[in-house]
C-alpha cells in the first residue's frame, strides 16, 4: 500500500470539481485521494507548481496487432531513438512507436496515467492482453471494434437490436473491451469483396444494409445497454477531401437517438483532423482543392450536443499511420507509394487494418493544411467539455508532441511562430491566423484529463482530485500566478513534456521525466450482465454463426482468467432488463 | 486432468495450430487424439516418449545426471560469465517463456534470436522494404477462389492446412482454384487443381515477369525460369480475374537463391494486384508459434528477431545478430537454446563450433543438441503439460491448454527461465 502523502501548496487545477488555479493542498490515502492524511503523512511542498490530475488519453493506439505489424516493418522508425535500460527500467526504443514498456514510461514522464487503446479487433485480444502486461505506469483499456463483424449485420438487418446488443455484451465481457468501436462501418467489408464505400447510403453486399443503418444500430445496441462510454465512431470516408459532407451526415444520422439515462452525447466522433476535409471546389476532391472544415464541425458542434470529440492533431515530422480502417491506408499507399501493410482479419470476417509510414512536412499545402483543421476548431468550439486531445498516435504524430499541440492551442504567439514556417496555403485555407483565442490551463486540465475522463465514463475514480479518485496526479514546473504563460511557449513545452511529478495510484511514477517505479496500472472493462434468457440465447446464436463464419472454435474465442484477472478493472453493468 | 475427453485442444505442432482436437484421457495419459493429423496424433499421444530424465550437467566430457537446482546454478554461471552470450530458439514454446528469455538477454546484454533467422527471416526483412499484406485463414476459406502455394508443400509440412482452410467449402467462393509453384512435383502439386514448375533459383525472375505482365509490359523473351511467357500470361490473368485470391508461401521462396527480394518481389506483385481485386499473402509458419516469438520480440524489443542488448538498448541486423552469422564469426561464447534443435538444424560447420560452445538446453526431449550441450533442463511441453499462448500463422492468438501433467519435477520453460535469470541476479550482486 502506497504512503500517506500530502501534497502542499500547489495551484490546483482540478476541473471536475470547479477548481480552478487554487492554492490549495491534497491529500492521498491507501492510493487514493483522501479527506485527511495521518499525522506523520509525508508532505511535498508544490510552491510554484501547477497540480493537475492524472492525464487521461482516450485515443491511443499503444497495444495490439496492427501496431505489432508497424513496428516490425519499420526498424528505421526505432533506430533513431535508443532508450537504454536503467536499474530501475527495461531497454527499448521510441520514435514514433515505442515499444511497451517505453510507452509506459514515456506517457508517465507526461504526467498522463490512463490510456485507451481505441481499436481492438476482438479476435486478437488474448495478444492485447499479453502486450499490456508489459506496459507499466498506467490505467489501460481497449474498445474492440464491431463494425464489419457479419454478426453485426446480421443483427442490423434482422432489426434485432436487443440481439446485437446481447452480442456487444458477451463480447465484452469474453475478451474484456471498455467500449464498442466502430470503424468505416461496413467499408471493409465491401472493400473485401471489391467495392469502396464513401458514402453512407451505398448498401453493403450481399446485405443489402447500409453504413447508415450499421451506425445507428450500433449507437442503440450501446445505448441500450447502458454502456458507459458512448460509440467510439471512426466514420466512412475518412481522409478523402470533401469528406465534412459525409462527417455531418454521420452525425445528423445519430441526432435522434436518446442517450440512456437522459444524457445527450451518444457518439464520439474520434480523430476530427482526418475527416474534416473541405474543398474549395465543392465538384473537386483532389488534394490541391483541400480547405479546412474545422470551422463548420465547430459550427455543427456548438448547435448539437449529442456527440464528443478528440482532436487528432497533426504533428509535423515522422508519424505512422494505423487503422482498422484498411480501405484508406491503401489510398495513402497510393499517394505515398511507400510501403503498405494490409492485415485481413476473419472476427469480423472481412475486416482488415492498415499501415503506412507517414511524413507530414511543414513545406507541404495539404500538411499544412490538415495541421490548422483541429486547431481552428478546438479554437472555434464553446464547450469543452466534449473535446479531448490527441494525436491519434502514431497517426498524426506520437503522443509525445502532446506539449506542442498544448502550446498551439495555448500560445497565439506560438501559432504565429509555426504559421509563418508552414506552407502558406494553411492561412489561406483556414481562419486560424484570425483567430486570437487562447486555451487556458483550465481549459488544457479539461481536454486532457476532465473531458477525456467523463467521455470514457471513468469520472468516479480518473480524471479529478476529488476524495475518492485515485491518487493519479500530474505536477508541472509552472507559474500562472507570476508570468502569462502564452508568452513562453517553449517553457510550456518543457513543463509539460517533462513533469516534475508524476503519482500514479499515490505512488510517485516519474520525478522531472524521470522514472522512479513501475507499477502495473489496472485494466478496465465494462462487463454488462444479461437475463439468463437472453444470455442463452445469444451463447447459442454466436457459437452457430462463429461456427459457420470463423476458422477457429467459438469456444477458444474468450480470452482466460489467467491473462486478465491480476490486472482487470471490471466495471458491472445491470442490462438485465433487456428482453431477449 | 486425469481422466475424460478435453474438446477444443490446440495442436502445438505446426503453424496452423488446428484448435478442434479432441482427447481422451485415460489414468492421466493422452490415449487418443481425434481430428489431428498423422503429426498431431503422434505428438500428443507419443509425448511420454524420448524425454530427456532428468537434469545434467558436463562434466570432464560426459552429462552427468544432477538436480534442477545444480543444473540452474551451473546455467546462470556459464552465461553470467560470457562476454557475447546467444539466447536462440523460442518458436516452439508459448509466449511467457519469451518474456523470460528477453530479460536474460537485456541483463546479460547478450543477443536474442529465434528460428525465423533459418526460416521465414527473410520474409520479415521483405516487409520491412515493401509492407505486407496479410491474409486471414478464415477470410482465404470464406472468400478465396484462387489459393497459389509457392515453394511450399503442406501436405506434407501442414498436413490440414489444404483441407481446412483452401479445400474446405466457403461462403463465397463456389468455385476455388489451387495453383502449387515449385521446383519439384511435390505431394502438394498432386492435391492442387494445377502444379507449374519453375527452375531452381528463379523464383525472382518468375515474379518479376509477372509484375511486368501484370503492370501490361510486352516480355519479349519466349520463357521465364522454366515456365513459357505464355504459361505466366495466363496465370497472371487468372490472378487478376479471381475476385479475392491468397498466395501461400514457404521456405522454397523466402529461403532460396534471392530470399528476401524473392519476398520483396511477391510482395510487390501481390499489392499491384491489388489495385484491380483482393489479394492477400501468408508466409507457412513452421513451429507452432514461430509467429508468437516475432510477436513478442517485437513489442518488447521493437525488433522480430535479431536483437543485440548489448549496449543496453535493442539494435537488430539481421546478417550480423542472426544466430547463424553470429557463430560463423565465432563471436558467440555461450548459448541458451529454448525449445529448439540448432544442432540438428545449423549448417554442418556450425554444427562443430556448437560442440565447441557451452549450450544450456532447455527442451522437454532428447534432441541433437542435447548431446552436445552442457547444461541439459528437461521442460514441460507447452499445450499439453502446460498453457499458454502462441498465434496462429495468421497472426491469430490460441491459448494452450495443458492436458495432463508434466513428467515429475518438470516445469514449464517460462519457470526455469525465471530460476535462471534470479540466479544471475544474485550472481551479479
Amino acid at each position: 500500500m502506497p504512503e500517506d502523502l500530502l501534497l502542499q501548496n500547489g495551484c490546483v487545477y482540478d476541473p471536475l470539481n470547479g477548481v480552478d488555479g487554487e492554492i490549495m493542498d491534497i491529500c492521498l490515502s491507501d492510493g487514493e485521494i483522501s479527506e485527511s492524511v495521518s499525522p506523520g503523512a509525508k508532505r511535498i511542498d508544490l510552491k510554484g507548481y501547477v497540480v493537475m490530475p492524472g492525464g487521461v488519453d482516450l485515443h491511443s493506439h499503444i497495444v495490439g496487432s496492427k501496431l505489432g505489424f508497424g513496428r516490425a516493418m519499420c526498424p528505421e522508425d526505432h533506430r533513431d531513438d535508443p532508450v537504454l535500460r536503467t536499474s530501475k527500467t527495461r531497454g527499448g526504443v521510441g520514435h514514433t512507436m515505442p515499444t511497451s514498456y517505453v510507452t509506459g514510461y514515456r506517457y508517465s514522464a507526461m504526467g498522463y496515467t490512463t490510456v485507451i487503446e481505441p481499436a481492438l479487433p476482438a479476435l486478437k485480444a488474448l495478444s492485447a492482453w499479453e502486450e499490456l502486461e508489459d506496459v507499466p505506469n498506467l490505467d489501460t483499456g481497449m474498445l474492440p471494434m464491431f463494425c464489419n463483424s457479419m454478426i453485426t449485420f446480421h443483427y442490423v438487418r434482422e432489426g434485432d437490436i436487443a440481439g446485437l446488443a446481447a452480442y456487444i455484451a458477451w463480447t465484452l465481457r469474453s475478451v474484456g473491451g471498455l467500449g464498442v468501436k466502430a470503424v468505416n462501418p461496413g467499408g471493409n467489408y465491401a472493400w473485401a469483396h471489391g467495392e469502396d464505400i464513401h458514402d453512407l447510403d451505398i448498401a453493403v453486399p450481399h446485405w443489402g444494409i447500409t453504413p447508415r443503418e450499421i451506425t445507428s444500430g450500433l449507437c442503440r445496441a450501446v445505448e441500450l445497454l447502458g454502456l458507459p462510454h458512448p460509440l467510439h465512431l471512426h466514420p466512412v470516408n475518412l481522409g478523402r477531401v470533401g469528406n465534412i459532407e459525409t462527417t455531418l451526415q454521420h452525425l445528423e444520422s445519430l441526432e435522434r437517438i436518446k442517450g440512456h439515462n437522459g444524457r445527450s452525447c451518444v457518439a464520439h466522433l474520434t480523430h476530427v483532423s482526418f475527416e474534416s476535409y473541405d474543398t474549395v471546389d465543392e465538384n473537386s476532391d483532389d488534394w490541391s482543392d483541400l480547405s479546412s472544415g474545422g470551422l463548420r464541425l465547430a459550427d455543427y458542434y456548438n448547435t448539437n450536443d449529442h456527440f464528443s470529440v478528440d482532436l487528432g492533431q497533426i504533428t509535423f515530422g515522422d508519424a505512422t499511420t494505423m487503422t482498422a480502417d484498411g480501405p484508406f491506408e491503401y489510398y495513402l499507399y497510393g499517394l505515398t507509394k511507400k510501403k503498405w501493410t494490409h492485415i485481413a482479419l476473419d472476427v469480423e470476417l472481412p475486416g482488415g487494418a492498415g499501415v503506412v509510414p507517414y511524413v507530414y512536412r511543414e513545406d507541404s499545402p495539404g500538411n499544412s493544411i490538415q495541421w490548422a483543421i483541429p486547431l481552428e476548431f478546438a479554437l472555434s468550439i464553446k464547450d469543452p467539455w466534449r473535446c479531448a486531445l490527441s494525436t491519434d498516435h502514431p497517426n498524426a504524430g506520437p503522443f509525445t508532441k502532446y506539449p506542442l499541440v498544448i502550446s498551439w492551442l495555448m500560445s497565439q504567439k506560438q501559432r504565429k511562430k509555426w504559421l509563418a514556417r508552414v506552407h502558406p496555403l494553411a492561412s489561406e485555407r483556414s481562419t486560424l491566423p484570425d483567430i486570437e483565442r487562447e486555451w487556458t490551463l483550465q481549459e488544457v486540465a479539461i481536454a486532457t484529463r476532465a473531458a477525456p475522463a467523463k467521455i470514457l465514463g471513468i469520472q468516479e475514480a480518473k480524471g479529478h482530485l476529488g476524495p475518492g479518485a485515485d491518487a493519479d496526479i500530474a505536477v508541472y514546473q509552472l507559474e500562472p500566478m507570476k508570468s502569462r504563460i502564452a508568452d513562453s511557449p517553449d517553457k510550456l513545452v518543457r513543463a509539460f513534456s517533462r513533469a516534475y511529478l508524476t503519482l500514479q495510484r499515490g505512488v510517485v511514477v516519474s520525478k522531472k521525466g524521470r522514472i522512479r517505479a513501475t507499477p502495473h496500472g489496472k485494466v478496465w472493462s465494462v462487463s454488462p450482465s444479461l437475463s439468463e434468457q437472453l444470455w442463452q440465447r445469444i451463447n447459442g446464436e454466436l457459437e452457430e454463426m462463429m461456427g459457420k463464419w470463423f476458422a477457429h472454435s467459438f469456444h477458444n474465442y474468450p480470452v482466460p482468467e489467467r491473462y486478465r484477472s491480476h490486472i482487470e478493472h471490471k466495471v458491472m453493468i445491470d442490462a438485465t432488463r433487456l428482453d431477449s | 486432468m486425469t481422466a475424460g475427453r478435453l474438446k477444443h485442444v490446440v495442436c502445438p505442432f505446426c503453424g496452423c495450430l488446428c484448435d478442434d482436437i479432441a482427447l481422451e484421457i485415460k489414468d492421466g495419459t493422452i490415449v487418443r487424439n481425434e481430428n489431428g493429423c498423422a503429426i498431431s496424433k503422434s505428438k500428443f499421444l507419443n509425448h511420454t516418449r524420448d524425454r530427456m530424465e532428468t537434469p545434467s550437467v558436463r562434466i570432464d566430457g560426459n552429462l552427468v545426471p544432477t538436480t534442477l537446482e545444480e543444473a540452474v546454478k551451473s546455467a546462470a554461471r556459464i552465461l553470467a560469465s560470457a562476454k557475447r552470450p546467444l539466447v536462440y530458439g523460442l518458436s516452439s514454446t508459448e509466449n511467457d517463456a519469451h518474456r523470460e528469455a528477453y530479460r536474460i538477454a537485456e541483463m546479460l546484454g547478450g543477443v536474442v534470436d529465434n528460428t525465423s533467422s533459418v526460416c521465414h527471416g527473410p520474409t520479415v526483412i521483405g516487409s520491412q522494404e515493401s509492407g505486407e499484406i496479410h491474409g486471414s485463414l478464415g477470410e482465404v476459406r470464406n472468400r478465396a477462389d484462387f489459393v497459389v502455394y509457392w515453394g511450399a508443400n503442406p501436405q506434407y509440412a501442414h498436413p490440414r492446412h489444404m483441407s481446412r482452410f483452401t479445400r474446405a467449402a466457403g461462403l463465397y467462393n463456389e468455385t476455388r482454384e489451387i495453383v502449387v509453384v515449385d521446383i519439384r512435383r511435390s505431394v502438394s502439386a498432386g492435391a492442387a487443381d494445377r502444379f507449374m514448375q519453375i527452375e531452381p533459383g528463379f523464383d525472382l525472375e518468375v515474379l518479376g515477369a509477372m509484375r511486368a505482365i501484370l503492370r501490361g509490359h510486352v516480355l519479349d523473351v519466349e520463357s521465364v525460369g522454366g515456365l513459357s511467357t505464355s504459361e505466366l500470361y495466363e496465370l497472371v490473368q487468372r490472378m487478376k480475374a479471381a475476385s479475392y485470391g491468397t498466395l501461400f508461401f514457404g521456405l522454397g521462396l523466402s529461403q532460396s537463391r534471392g530470399k528476401h527480394h524473392n519476398v520483396d518481389a511477391a510482395i510487390r506483385l501481390v499489392q499491384d494486384l491489388n489495385r484491380y481485386t483482393r489479394w492477400t499473402m501468408l508466409p507457412m509458419r513452421g513451429h507452432y508459434n514461430v509467429t508468437g516469438a516475432n510477436k513478442t520480440s517485437t513489442w518488447q524489443t521493437g525488433y522480430p528477431f535479431a536483437v543485440d542488448y548489448s549496449r543496453s538498448y535493442p539494435r537488430y541486423q539481421p546478417g550480423e545478430y542472426t544466430a547463424i552469422d553470429l557463430l560463423r564469426r565465432d563471436e558467440v561464447d555461450a548459448i541458451l537454446n529454448v525449445a529448439a534443435d540448432p544442432a540438428a538444424h545449423f549448417p554442418g560447420r556450425l554444427v562443430r563450433e556448437l560442440g565447441r560452445i557451452p549450450i544450456i538446453n532447455l527442451d522437454p526431449k532428447q534432441n541433437m543438441t542435447s548431446l552436445v550441450a552442457a547444461v541439459n533442463i528437461p521442460t514441460a511441453i507447452s499445450g499439453i503439460e502446460t498453457d499458454g499462448a502462441a498465434s496462429r500463422m495468421d497472426g491469430l492468438p490460441l491459448y494452450l491448454k495443458k492436458c495432463v501433467e508434466p513428467p515429475e519435477g518438470v516445469k514449464p520453460d517460462r519457470d526455469i527461465l525465471r530460476m535462471i535469470l534470479e540466479e544471475i541476479g544474485r550472481s551479479e550482486t
